[in-house]
């Protein structure tokens, strides 16, 4: 498998812990792919317009990098807030309608702004990693680090509320959970993510358009949650890896290469309903981390005790 | 170690509550590892390794077969399978047959980029692709960071061949083709006044076009009186047409893709207007018949090929089509990927004339083909080429044709207007 | 412009639409579930039309040069064709929504499973027929005008067909709905399965029926909508899935005249934007349907509804 590759797929596991974000409490939003592209955007913008952006090196500076993410990732997540009152009144299938016209009205202003290149949109981004290599690293510890805080979120009194407000959202306002607030958190640390993430993808990309931010895109990270499992943020992070790899991987299947990836995604939620990754499989998995972590132990106190045999008297 | 023991005293607690924390994070710390180890990848740098021709001269294609575009890869593809035959059989490189791979990168920039750097790595001396200019912008740096030549078949938005010294293309830009097909429209119908433009406003091809009709006729005088745009996914056009009927013209300038060009020129037809046409050079295929049918009839198009051209190369090429797809007329990217193929072939042949490819490493074969593309001069189904030092194609013919379909409106040619 | 002129585009806009979303909207009265693969069954409607007035397949794909040893008029082609969709509908359903169904699984999944039906069906096309467009021959309609002109406006002959076709259509399933043993027992399965059951409703069977009715309907949409446009290649109805999607959700989720109605306002409103402003109109459909979502969630003619997805 190349970096690249990888790194596309890393991208998929962000956007999916986008969608999860939402979803964790209960709400159906597809708007992660115009917040992605709102960050993208930005990141282009500034990058291709601002010389201090671009720098003067082989590679453009990663605190510039870090400024784009942090700013692509604000807009987004101001924008989240100030629709999030209006839009996370609605439920289930009428938000997510809901938020792919957001998503569908987002692409046309960018298409017909001025300053963001029309069709063929904004190219010629600047580097800030020499290779593939660099973008994946830097990208897995963004999402170790991602990962890491929706496992702390979890633990979280916002994160619990979000569970109830999932579980019955009735039963949440009854014992005192302030469900429009926490939702709207939820959705803007959606926004925040996937604007972020966008604008690391610009760099990636080397170029941007508005087609970025589209209903398939909704759709595709969508089946990211859905196909890994919506329960754990593991779930989204493996089906986005997964699914973004899959098209790549079938390529010796050859004409018949999309028609399998259908019938993965088909049979998919058909054979594991609760997705791939489901907390009684992490339980398994943890299980299996801390026994591997007693033989580790186990191994650890052998060398020691060889490395120390000699010195007993 | 602390981590892990740790982790094995929250065991129960995590399992009451359903998700433990500190295990996830250990979960994502292992994640993070995975991330350092990463940069320690090793081994033999390839492209310092002679050429690999072992299965033939190594060449890669990337066309958008699947996905919204999938039709232009597919007749790119017909253009490649049979220059890849012709080429072969007179002998390949110098006796050494061409071992071209062709991926599909869909039709948006994450597969084009994916689908460039397998070709890359897989150790192909050149690359021919995107089929889009949107994903030329997106995977051609990917070449020219890796030094790796690219001719672009079909990239006909400005800026291409700058993208760096690697990139270059064989498909002439609007610019040069499309205010050729004005001149020739007012010399025809010189009471021409008022001209109606058209263009999908979210395809890079059509909106780079028309600003270049826009701009030639303004210069001839004629200030469009109605510019109407429409999105790649529309298919009746009603709204649109009304509305530029409204201000009477007597030309319709068409900067679309051939389906929805097609259906313009139908819908036009039928709604009552009768004036001249004029369509831009992604029409330039014999799909848009069985669309607009009897209603193609006496469209003037901007050709940067033209099936009627006599020459020998043009004469080789329409053989193997003919053949192939059974006495059908070739569309133009067709013609353009067939081309790019036989650049290469043709650069290759006097790049291993020189010195013989087996002598030499990758990168350095890489680099020195490079410069071979763009020092030829090649005679090819779309006339006379050459490149400019920065890799834009300076094609000798250019054409401008009328539709002249037969009296059961299913068939057609482009005849060429003298 | 004159207001017919921008009735008569609306409509003819809105025609197609609603024409789409009446199939899709059956599927999801029953079931409460998002029938991605609708866009797919409607593109092959359409291939199957293509074929069975006896039109030969192109070169790219398995197919190549295939043609029928017979040639149906349009009339007889469009209703066989609309019953080989509803045969796909009904394997979709087998195989797609059943197993899901039986476990009780959250609707979320059947959506996706429907999507990878979806794009296995539009691959497959492009596999047998390839990726090039086909047409219907422009004579297919006889010796009608191509257009006709009211006061003065012009529109197609086709899109007035489009048009009252699907008036028709949905005349006479609002009639089997509301009159029919059969269709009050869909409405019954629609509004509680469990109760329906307990009163002796099949309801896999009323299901079963809903799928081949919406796929019937898909079917020959696609072969009407392919007498008026070109039939762009596989993805010929994917991308009317996406405006459909809203369509239903302005009509009101599952309320077959709402869809219709849904279908006719999309298209007014797309047709009433300015021509300076056309590159403007997607966003102003989005943009209604979203003030519409935020004013009246449960959409036009729709009952307020409960979480469903």
């Amino acid at each position: 498998m190349s970096a690249g590759l990888l790194q596309q797929m890393l991208i998929g596991a962000l956007l999916g812990l986008s969608v999860y974000l939402p979803l964790r409490c209960g709400q159906l939003s597809l708007a992660t792919p115009g917040f992605f592209a709102i960050g993208g955007t930005v990141a282009a913008l500034l990058s291709t317009r601002i010389p201090a952006f671009a720098g003067t090196g082989a590679t453009s500076p990663l605190p510039a990098l870090l400024l784009e993410m942090g700013l692509g990732g604000l807009l987004a997540a101001l924008l989240a807030w100030a629709i999030g009152g209006t839009v996370l009144r609605l439920r289930g299938i009428y938000l997510a309608i809901a938020t792919i016209a957001l998503v569908e009205i987002l692409r046309v202003i960018t298409l017909n702004l001025p300053f963001t290149g029309g069709a063929l949109g904004i190219f010629g981004i600047p580097q800030p990693f020499a290779t593939a290599s660099g973008y994946a690293g830097f990208t897995l510890v963004l999402l170790a680090l991602v990962c890491w805080l929706c496992a702390r979120l979890e633990q979280l009194r916002l994160g619990r509320a979000m569970a109830a407000i999932r579980d019955d959202e009735l039963a949440a306002t009854c014992v005192g959970i302030d469900t429009a607030a926490v939702k709207l958190n939820a959705f803007v640390l959606s926004a925040l993510l996937a604007g972020l993430t966008g604008a690391l993808a610009a760099h990636f990309l080397n170029s941007w358009n508005a087609k970025v931010g589209s209903f398939d895109a909704s759709i595709t990270t969508l089946a990211f949650v859905v196909f890994g499992g919506s329960r754990t943020w593991l779930g989204p992070v493996i089906g986005g890896l997964v699914l973004t790899a899959l098209p790549e991987l079938l390529r010796p299947v050859g004409d018949l290469r999309l028609i399998v990836f259908g019938l993965v995604i088909l049979l998919g939620p058909v054979l594991f309903p609760q997705g791939l990754i489901t907390p009684q499989a992490l339980q398994g998995l943890g299980h299996g981390l801390v026994g591997l972590g007693q033989q580790l132990r186990g191994y650890g106190h052998q060398l020691l005790e060889r490395a120390n045999g000699p010195r007993r008297p | 170690m602390t981590g892990i023991f740790r982790l094995q005293r929250r065991t129960e607690l995590s399992a009451r509550t359903g998700l433990g924390g500190r295990r996830l994070s250990a979960l994502s710390l292992a994640l993070l590892g995975s991330a350092l180890a990463l940069g320690g990848c090793g081994g033999p740098d390839p492209e310092q390794l002679p050429v690999n021709l072992s299965q033939g001269v190594p060449l890669g294609a990337v066309l958008a077969m699947s996905g919204n575009a999938n039709v232009y890869g597919q007749d790119q593809n017909t253009g490649l399978s049979l220059a890849l035959a012709e080429l072969n059989g007179k002998g390949g490189i110098n006796g050494k047959p061409l071992a071209l791979k062709i991926e599909d990168s869909g039709s948006d920039e994450p597969g084009a980029n994916a689908a460039f750097t397998l070709q890359i790595n897989r150790g192909v001396l050149a690359l021919i692709g995107p089929t889009l200019s949107q994903q030329a912008f997106s995977a051609d740096p990917i070449a020219q960071r890796r030094r790796v030549p690219v001719v672009a078949p079909s990239n006909t938005a400005t800026g291409i061949p700058e993208i760096g010294h690697f990139i270059s293309r064989v498909s002439a830009q609007s610019s040069v083709i499309a205010p050729l097909s004005i001149a020739r429209a007012l010399q025809l119908n010189p009471g021409i006044r008022r001209a109606a433009v058209f263009y999908a406003q979210d395809d890079a091809y059509s909106s780079a076009e028309t600003t270049i009709f826009q701009q030639a006729l303004t210069a001839k005088g004629l200030k469009p009186v109605t510019v109407q745009r429409t999105q790649l996914n529309d298919q009746d056009f009603q709204t649109q047409i009304t509305a530029a009927l409204q201000q009477k013209p007597d030309l319709v300038v068409l900067s679309l893709q051939a389906v929805d060009g097609g259906n313009m020129i139908r819908q036009l037809r039928e709604l009552g207007y009768k004036g001249a046409i004029v369509v831009g050079n992604g029409m330039n295929t014999p799909n848009i018949y069985p669309i607009c049918q009897k209603y193609c009839d006496g469209i003037l198009i901007a050709q940067a090929y033209s099936p009627e051209l006599k020459s020998p190369a043009n004469s080789a090429f329409l053989r193997r089509f003919q053949a192939s797809q059974g006495g059908a007329i070739p569309p133009q990217l067709t013609a353009q990927a067939w081309t790019a193929l036989q650049v290469l072939a043709e650069a290759l042949q006097r790049l291993d004339r020189r010195q013989s490819l087996q002598q030499r490493n990758l990168a350095e074969a890489r680099q020195a083909l490079m410069a071979e593309i763009l020092s030829g001069t090649y005679q090819t189904p779309l006339g006379e080429i050459r490149f400019t030092p920065e890799g834009e194609v300076i094609q000798k013919n250019f054409f401008v044709a009328q539709v002249r379909m037969d009296p059961s409106g299913k068939s057609g040619r482009f005849a060429l207007l003298p | 412009m004159d207001l017919i002129q921008l009735l008569l585009n609306g409509l003819s806009l809105g025609a197609v639409y609603a024409l789409f979303a009446l199939g899709y909207t059956l599927v999801f009265s029953v079931l409460g579930v998002i029938n991605f693969s609708h866009g797919a069954v409607f593109t092959l409607g359409a291939y199957f039309t293509y074929l069975l007035i006896g039109g030969q397949a192109g070169a790219n794909g398995l197919l190549a040069g295939l043609q029928l040893p017979f040639a149906l008029p349009f009339a007889l082609a469009l209703p066989l064709a609309g019953l080989a969709s509803a045969l796909v509908a009904l394997l979709i359903e087998r195989v797609a929504f059943r197993p899901l169904r039986r476990r009780g699984a959250d609707s979320l999944l059947a959506l996706i499973s429907s999507l990878g039906a979806g794009v296995i069906l539009v691959n497959l096309i492009q596999l047998l027929m390839g990726a090039e467009s086909y047409a219907i021959p422009i004579g297919t309609l006889g010796a009608l005008p191509a257009a006709l002109s009211l006061g003065g406006a012009q529109v197609r002959t086709v899109q007035v067909l489009l048009l009252a076709i699907s008036v028709l259509l949905l005349v006479v399933l609002s009639v089997w709905l509301e009159g029919s043993r059969s269709g009050k027992a869909l409405q019954a399965v629609s509004e509680d399965p469990v109760t329906a059951q307990l009163l002796g409703i099949d309801s896999d069977a009323m299901i079963r029926l809903a799928f081949g009715i919406s796929g019937f309907l898909a079917g020959v949409s696609g072969g009407l909508v392919g007498l008026s446009v070109s039939i762009a290649g596989p993805y010929f109805g994917i991308s009317y899935g996406l405006k459909a999607l809203g369509v239903l959700v302005l009509g009101g989720l599952g309320s077959v005249p709402g869809a219709m109605l849904g279908g006719l306002i999309i298209g007014l409103a797309e047709a009433f934007v300015p021509a300076a402003w056309s590159g403007w109109k997607d966003a102003v459909a989005y943009g209604f349907l979203f003030l519409i979502l935020v004013l009246r969630p449960q959409g036009l003619l729709g009952k307020p509804q409960a979480t469903k997805v």
